[in-house]
Order: C-alpha cells, then structure tokens, then sequence
C-alpha cells in the first residue's frame, strides 16, 4: 500500500465526517473522530457520544492502528471499554486493508448501539436498558427539562394518577399541592395544573408537551383514566385497554422500520416516534424473531451504575425532620392558606 | 374517610407488587445502614427495626417501624408508623405517628422504603432534644378510633428540627 493510497483514505475520511474528524497527521494516519448516535439528531434521543482516536504506524495498514477513547458521555467505565474492543478488534480484522472509514463506521455504529441511559426506572426500579438479553426492553423516554428517564409506561402511569387524584381533590374541594415549585401559581389552579407535573424525581417542573408524544401513544387515556387506571385490581388496565394494544402496535411497527433500515431509528413521517423517546434497537440482522435484542453485543451485565443513580443516593436526607403539627380533619377542612409557605419544597443543606 | 388501624386492606395491584419484590431484593443486597428487615412472607406490611446512629440521642436505642402498603404503591405513599414505644422526638407522637413530609403531601413515587429510612433516621439524629410534640395528648386521643396518619392533614411549618 502506497502512502498516496493512504492519504487518499485521509481524504475521504474527511470528507465523510467533516468537522467530526479532527486530523492530526496524514500520514501516518493519526485523527480523532466525535461519534454520536445515529439517532441523536434529536438530542432528546441522545445518550450518549464520544470522542475516539484512530492512530496509525508507519505499517498501516498491515499493522492495524490503534483505538483509543479521548472522551466519552453517557459511557461508564465498562461500556468505554467494550467500544475500544469492538473497534479494536474490527481493526485487526480488516488488516491489510485500508480500514479508516469502516473503523469510524464501527465505532458510530456500535455506539447506536449503546444509545441508551445506564440505571434503572427511578419508578419500577426495573433496568431502563436491559442488559441481560432476557428481560423485555420497554420503551423509555426522558423528560427535556432534567433529563431523568422513565420507562414511557411508568411515566404515563403516574402522570395519569397525579391527574386523576387532583380531579378527585378538587371535586372533594381539597386543594392539592402538586407543584410545590411553583406555588405562586397555585391561585389560577386548574388549567395551569392540567398540563404540568413535576418530576418525580427531581421534582423539577414540567410541561405536557414534555411527555405529549409518550401521552399521545396511549391515545384516548384521558377519557379512559378516570375510570380505568384507579381500579387497578390485579391486572394493570394500562396494559389491558385497547389504547395500549394500539400503542404496541405502533411499536412493532416502527420496530420494522428500524429493521428495514438496518437499524435506524428514522421512522416514517406517519408512525408516532418523537423526540425523548426512545425506541428499543432491532435484533441484529442474524435474528429474526424480534424478540432478543442485542445478540451481537455480548455485554456483562453493567455494575451498580452510578451515572444515573436517581433512585435513591441523591435523596439521601432530603425531605428530613420538616416540622410538625397537624390538623385532623383532613378531608372536612380546606381553610388552609394554600399559598402558606411551609408547604413549599425546600431543601436543607 | 372510613378509618381503621391499618390502612386500605385491598390487595397490593401488581405494579405495587413487582416494585416491592424489586424493593425487597436491593433491601437484602444493600439495606440501609441501621435498619434490619423483619422478614415476613407478607409483603404489604413490612416491620423494620431502627436502630439509633451512633453518637447521636438515640445511639443503640432499637425501635420498630411497620410500613403497610397501599394497593397503588408507590403512586400512594406507604404509611409508616413506629410500633409503640416510638422513640421520644418532637415529630415523633408517642402513638408512633410520624410528622414527616415525605410520607405524606411530599411523597413522591421515586423514593423507595429505603430512601424513607434514610429520611427518617436522619431526622432522628439531627434532634435535639428527647420530647414529645406539643400537641401530643390531643392528637393521640384524637386518633384512639385507629385512623391512620396517613388521614391527618399535616401542617410543614417548623424547620428547626
Ligand atoms: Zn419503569
Ligand atoms: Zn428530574
């Protein structure tokens, strides 16, 4: 291989990824390359990204350049890794022939990949992204205001319980304090509080339009609600009502969307997949049952993760020992001043 | 509102109930410093043994605490209550209802049985005095029907404790 040939692959490295590819020197090829998901056009999608480098000796390409991460985001310690030893080893099995372009396709590949937050539901307490290739990967979104994930059934779930308990408050002439943030709205309650929530974890406030596509999916929940999601029993209604059958259906569909396009998430103008939610990847092209997922990506099950602990560490003595005092008649009586300031949320140092 | 000594006794829903086996199993690998789990085949009452953090009013005092679960947890707060004898606090009242937020107007379906705990013992080791709230005899008698604190409408307004 001729050092033109090589600088020739420089030059069409560049013009693939343009500002994405930071060359350091032609030759021998040494660039550093930002991959991002293919999916993370919409940042809401976006989990991660990260900065690799591809550096090349004077024997490239018989001796296949060596991989190395600059930076990542979203990537702990184990999934860093597993990336560099993915390209590494596409490297050496292309070697012998020139490989830059096929390495940084790798590498934003398998990144799609990992397109996921680490951590659990802080709601279900289930893993967000499944690693063990058994459990079912459901659906989860992330809310643009904070960032915390939820599984797009758990969120809804619980945005229609707050909803439906503030219905029954307000019928029962109980004001609730939902929004703790934003008590000095609470005296145009109503409409203001239809379309806003805070997050159950941070406690940050939220728009409907936040969670409108993960809302919209479910159809006629609102009418349904009222009536379907209280009761409970021993079944879930939300996954029994026709308006989850529909939802899933549209799952599968842009499930083989993603198929038929080898893995993209670009869905169809028509098909509801909207920015913060994110879809689980398709199998790889070996499988077709479109149940396991990820077979190609043999990944340890990911440690305590600490890059989304939103569960409970940061919780840690929030909430402690605010003052006492009561009022018995708790659902006769209504003469509290709202806007009293001890109900605000207020967190001590 | 109907009152009892125990809250709603309609079955924990499955949402509830697959959160509180996910609970359960974190709770046995990683439980919260102080805190033992009384373990029990009924998962809708839970009974926790505190234990006071060294150095502070409480240190090697041991007391209970049961925690009945509603049917929709945790979209509804878990009551939690100390079994008599509670620990002297001024949020503490001697029928071991607790005034503590969390439990109550701030609860939110992102805290944890565990997170509870950690509130509660923090609240317990930042006291400083060992008494009970102002208002005690009156509250107790008020509750002898067995309603459940989770049926008081708490008041927040005192941040010194
Ligand atoms: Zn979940
Ligand atoms: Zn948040």
């Amino acid at each position: 291989m001729t050092e033109e040939e090589v600088a020739m692959e420089m030059e069409a490295v560049e013009a693939v990824y343009g500002e994405e590819c930071v060359i350091l020197d032609s030759y021998p090829p040494h660039l550093h390359l930002h991959i991002m998901p293919r999916t993370a056009e919409i940042s809401s999608q976006q989990f991660v990204e990260a900065v690799v480098s591809i550096q090349a000796g004077s024997k490239y390409p018989d001796e296949p350049p060596r991989i190395s991460l600059i930076e990542s985001k979203g990537l702990d310690a184990q999934r860093q890794k597993h990336l560099m030893d993915i390209v590494q080893a596409k490297a050496s099995q292309l070697s012998s022939s020139l490989m830059l372009v096929e390495l940084c396709e790798e590498a934003v590949e398998r990144l799609t990949i990992m397109n996921h937050p680490d951590g659990d539901c802080p709601l279900c307490l289930y893993p967000l992204f499944p690693e063990d290739g058994e459990s079912k990967q459901m659906p989860f979104m992330k809310l643009m205001s904070c960032f915390h994930c939820f599984h797009c059934e758990c969120i809804i779930r619980w945005w229609n319980w707050i909803h439906t308990q503030k219905e029954a408050d307000s019928k029962s002439g109980d004001t609730k304090h939902m929004y703790r943030e934003t008590s000095d709205q609470e005296g145009n309650s109503g409409s203001v509080d239809k379309s806003m929530g805070n997050c159950p974890v941070c406690r940050k406030v939220f728009h409907a339009v936040d969670i409108e596509h993960v809302l919209d999916l479910v159809g006629a929940q609102s009418s349904q609600q009222d009536s379907g999601l209280v009761q409970g029993e021993d079944k879930d209604p939300l996954l029994q009502s026709d308006s989850e059958k529909i939802r899933r259906e549209w799952f599968e569909a842009i499930l083989r969307t993603q198929e038929e396009k080898g893995g993209l998430v670009q869905p169809k103008k028509n098909i509801s997949v909207v920015p913060g939610m994110y879809l689980p990847p398709p199998p790889p092209a070996s499988s077709s049952s479109g149940q396991t997922q990820e077979q190609g990506e043999v990944e340890p099950k990911e440690a305590e993760s600490e890059t989304n602990s939103s569960s409970s560490t940061n919780r840690r003595g929030r909430g402690r020992g605010r003052g006492w005092g009561h009022n018995v008649n708790r659902r006769k009586q209504n003469s509290q001043d709202p806007r009293k300031p001890t109900m605000q949320w207020v967190q001590r140092s | 509102m109907t009152s009892s000594s125990s809250p709603s006794r309609k079955a924990l829903s499955k949402i509830a109930c697959n959160r509180l086996q996910k609970e359960l199993s974190e709770w046995q690998v990683n439980p919260p410093t102080g805190f033992k789990h009384k373990v029990t085949d009924n998962l809708q009452k839970w009974v926790i043994e505190v234990i006071g953090a060294p150095g502070t009013l409480y240190a090697n005092e041991t007391y209970q605490l049961q925690v009945d679960f509603p049917e929709h947890y945790p979209m509804e707060a878990p009551q939690v209550i100390f079994i008599p004898p509670a620990p002297l606090h001024p949020h503490i009242y001697s029928n071991g209802h607790i005034c503590l937020d969390i439990l109550y107007d701030s609860w939110s379906p992102a805290m944890t049985v565990s997170s509870v705990c950690i509130s509660l013992l923090s609240m317990l080791s930042s006291s400083p005095t060992k008494q009970r709230p102002t208002d005690n005899d009156r509250y107790v008698k008020k509750c002898k029907n067995g309603r459940s604190p989770k049926e008081t409408r708490w008041w927040f307004h005192d941040d010194k404790v």
